[in-house]
């Protein structure tokens, strides 16, 4: 088999149209020009690699790899270009290698260092040094910003259940809003907070509760359905009133702002990439530590007693969304963020066996209201 | 051999489209991780696709140091960024937060330009050394280009002609063009021939011409307009409101014509080695032909598909928000497929036109001279963009 090839040596810009042979028996494909030095090169057929991703179909650019003992990069400069089909069609045959990808030794130790290197980076900044920054923060700023910021935070989540506007979702019948002022101020009259609270309802049905910066707490109408007792309620309520006071959730939200960048930095600008990131803020985010949980369920203790209020209805909250964990899929966020909940109800009841005489939080008619608080005035 | 060589583009839409689909895909199933490599192959493909003499370019960069300059970049970006950020969300600058007011839509605006600001030279940085890492793997008959060191001068020398460009209202952009593109093309080489950019900077004040028009008639029909309006109402305001809108138009097609008779006349007074010569015939006309059909074709194709699939998941609200799993993936991945549609579908319709038109019309004369070009010695500084990458500079390709 024989034909042309245009051949460039690598060291200079001339180029060569070298004959080509293939010698099957010697395993070689013969290059022969007159202005080749000793008149022809061999080249080992198992050595011969093709240029990867190559846009001409009509052609292929084959190169050299090196032999180790005497180069010490992979792949030799000179080129070959090779353009007659039946050529291309011979060489793809006979040489076994062609597409190899040759990478250097140690390659894998390279990458593993420098992955591991980057990666300690990474995990330094999002584990210890920005929770560490976002903590001395968290108790600096203003706390007018807190409550700005904890207002469009409230506003976000509104828009995200499916609120066509700020306040679209919120829900304002006038008893059911007295009773849950009530509600409030039957805990909140004993103990002296930092922040003014902003306590509202969201007309959604999950079964939840959230606090944002700045003393904003908002109560989903799943929750109200789903508990027993107005006592319940007032327990979850002190929870999140616990979270704010421990200013947890701007200590998050600092740490989110942080982390974000640098998370949208690791993955890359890629197709929807900026939906995995916020997956992945969101995962950060929404899990407060254990200690701030276990924590945030002390003060709520602690406020259940100095409201004079049963303190195992936090408990009798905890058995209900331990249920709910089994029966329904729709609640990952609560759960995930706290774990392990019959432990907590354990130490809940613990604590009840403690107190005195309590009374309910609510009567009767105010935790009907309360429970109706989503339909209009006047039902 | 010719002394006379011009360039051919060979490239293929349907190759390099399925070529981008499969590299984005696996860049999304590992994460982002693939997309070093992915990047890598479509260059391998465009530069295989551009010939002079018959002879094929070739990029011999590899995805694996990319990644490798990647992983060091993100150490440094990893603390620098973070801090800014939360200094920024703790100064109440907070980029992700809705403005209520209009002092706090300032504050926002504020913070971009700061966080720009911050990261800016670090871009105009990373900018040479992204261009300096493609010249060192690229080659054409074997030979190597390359070019020196030289990012920080870069950076110093782009962020004053930018401060000056900004304080005369864009006045002196020519100077700018030139000078940067002077110091880029002196510290080029193919092999052991160096670049020498010549001309004059206030040539390229020709191609500024239709800017000035069009900024001529926005100027003029802002003042008929205020004295028109005043006089004769409704009429004059309608006029007056079109005149600006042509004056726009006339703008953004201005500074389209003037990068292409930048890149024209730059290429034009370029020498090699001494000896030769180049010339770049890029036509305006048929750039904005192929930007704008490419652009409505694009725009309208995905305007039915994300039409389309929002329709499917505001139906289907109900289910979502229930937290049926799999709709929400499958909706997701409907999602993602066709943002990789519109990616590839914008490199092939666009980019790929455009690099080929610009191939097809450059010529190089007394190209013999390039027969005695020797090869030069590996650029060793010339890593990875791994800065460029983490902060995705450098555009399409």
């Amino acid at each position: 088999m024989q034909a042309v090839g245009r051949f460039f040596d690598g060291e200079s810009g001339q180029r060569l149209d070298v004959d080509l042979a293939v010698d099957t028996a010697a395993e070689t494909l013969r290059l022969t020009h007159p202005e080749l030095p000793l008149g022809s090169q061999y080249w080992p057929l198992d050595a011969i690699r093709a240029l990867a991703d190559h846009a001409r179909t009509d052609q292929v650019v084959l190169k050299l790899r090196a032999d180790a003992a005497l180069d010490s990069g992979l792949i030799r400069t000179a080129r070959l270009t090779v353009e007659d089909a039946d050529m291309i069609s011979i060489l793809t045959r006979l040489c076994p290698d062609l597409k190899r990808r040759d990478v250097a030794q140690g390659t894998g130790r390279k990458v593993a260092t420098r992955v591991g290197v980057a990666a300690a980076a990474i995990g330094l900044m999002i584990f210890v040094i920005l929770p560490a920054m976002a903590n001395t923060l968290a108790t600096l700023i203003p706390i007018e910003r807190e409550v700005a910021y904890g207002k469009t935070v409230v506003n976000q989540m509104e828009r995200f259940l499916g609120g066509k506007e700020v306040g679209g979702l919120a829900c304002t019948n006038p008893d059911g809003r007295a009773a849950l002022d009530k509600m409030t101020a039957r805990l909140t009259e004993a103990g002296d907070l930092r922040y003014d609270l902003n306590i509202g309802v969201f007309n959604h049905k999950m079964v939840n509760a959230f606090a944002a910066p700045g003393g904003q707490i908002v109560i989903m109408r799943g929750l109200l359905d789903r508990a027993e007792t107005p006592d319940e309620i007032a327990a979850v309520l002190a929870h999140e009133i616990g979270h704010v006071e421990a200013r947890d959730t701007t200590r998050n939200a600092l740490r989110a702002a942080g982390s974000a960048g640098l998370l949208a930095l690791v993955l890359g600008d890629f197709a929807g990439g900026s939906a995995v990131v916020v997956a992945a803020e969101y995962t950060l985010n929404a899990s407060y530590t254990r200690e701030a949980e276990a924590a945030a369920d002390v003060f709520a203790l602690n406020m259940m007693e100095a409201a004079g209020a049963d303190a195992e209805a936090l408990a009798t909250f905890f058995d209900s969304l331990d249920g709910l964990e089994r029966t329904l899929p729709d609640l990952p966020e609560y759960l995930s963020s706290h774990p392990e909940t019959t432990d907590r109800a354990e130490a809940a009841r613990t604590f009840a066996k403690t107190q005195g005489r309590t009374t309910p939080i609510l009567d009767d008619k105010e935790w009907a209201a309360l429970q109706n608080i989503c339909k209009p005035a006047g039902n | 051999m010719s002394s006379q060589i011009q360039g051919r583009y060979f490239g293929a839409r349907g190759a390099l489209f399925r070529l981008y689909i499969l590299t984005s895909f696996l860049t999304l199933v590992t994460v982002g991780i693939y997309r070093f490599w992915a990047k890598t192959r479509i260059r391998k493909y465009i530069w295989s696709a551009a010939s002079g003499d018959g002879d094929s370019f070739e990029y011999t960069g590899t995805g694996l140091e990319k990644f490798l300059g990647f992983l060091v970049a993100i150490v440094i970006l990893a603390v620098y960024l973070g801090v800014v950020q939360m200094a920024l969300f703790y100064f109440g600058l907070n980029l992700f937060v809705d403005p209520q007011s209009q002092g706090q839509e300032l504050a926002q605006i504020g913070a971009i330009y700061i966080t720009l600001l911050a990261v800016l030279p670090l871009m105009l940085f990373a900018q040479y050394r992204a261009r300096r890492y493609k010249m060192a793997r690229s080659r054409w008959r074997g030979i190597r280009f390359g070019m020196e060191n030289g990012a920080w001068g870069y950076a110093l020398r782009a962020l004053g002609y930018y401060v000056l460009n900004v304080m005369t209202l864009g006045l002196l952009n020519p100077l700018a063009t030139f000078k940067l593109e002077k110091y880029m093309a002196d510290r080029s080489w193919y092999g052991d021939g160096q670049f020498v950019q010549t001309g004059r900077w206030q040539d390229l004040y020709a191609g500024m011409k239709h800017v000035f028009i069009g900024l001529g008639i926005i100027v003029v029909s802002f003042f008929l307009l205020a004295i028109m309006a005043a006089a004769s109402g409704v009429g004059g305001a309608i006029i007056g409101g079109i005149a600006i809108f042509v004056g726009i138009i006339w703008l953004l097609i201005g500074l389209a014509y003037y990068r292409v008779y930048a890149f024209n006349y730059l290429t034009r007074h370029k020498v090699l080695d001494g000896e030769v010569t180049f010339d770049a015939r890029m036509e305006t006309g048929q750039v904005l032909r192929i930007f704008i059909i490419g652009s409505i074709i694009i725009s309208v194709l995905m305007g039915v598909v994300f039409g389309v699939i929002g329709g499917v998941s505001v139906t289907m609200n109900q289910a979502l928000l229930a937290g049926n799993i799999p709709l929400l993936v499958f909706i997701a991945a409907l999602y993602m497929a066709a943002f990789l549609i519109a990616g590839g579908l914008s490199l092939v319709m666009i980019t790929q036109p455009i690099i080929e038109h610009a191939v097809n019309h450059l010529h190089v004369y007394n190209a013999d001279h390039l027969n005695t070009i020797q090869q030069r010695a590996a650029d060793a500084g010339a890593d990875a963009e791994g800065f460029a990458d983490a902060l995705d500079v450098g555009g399409a390709i």
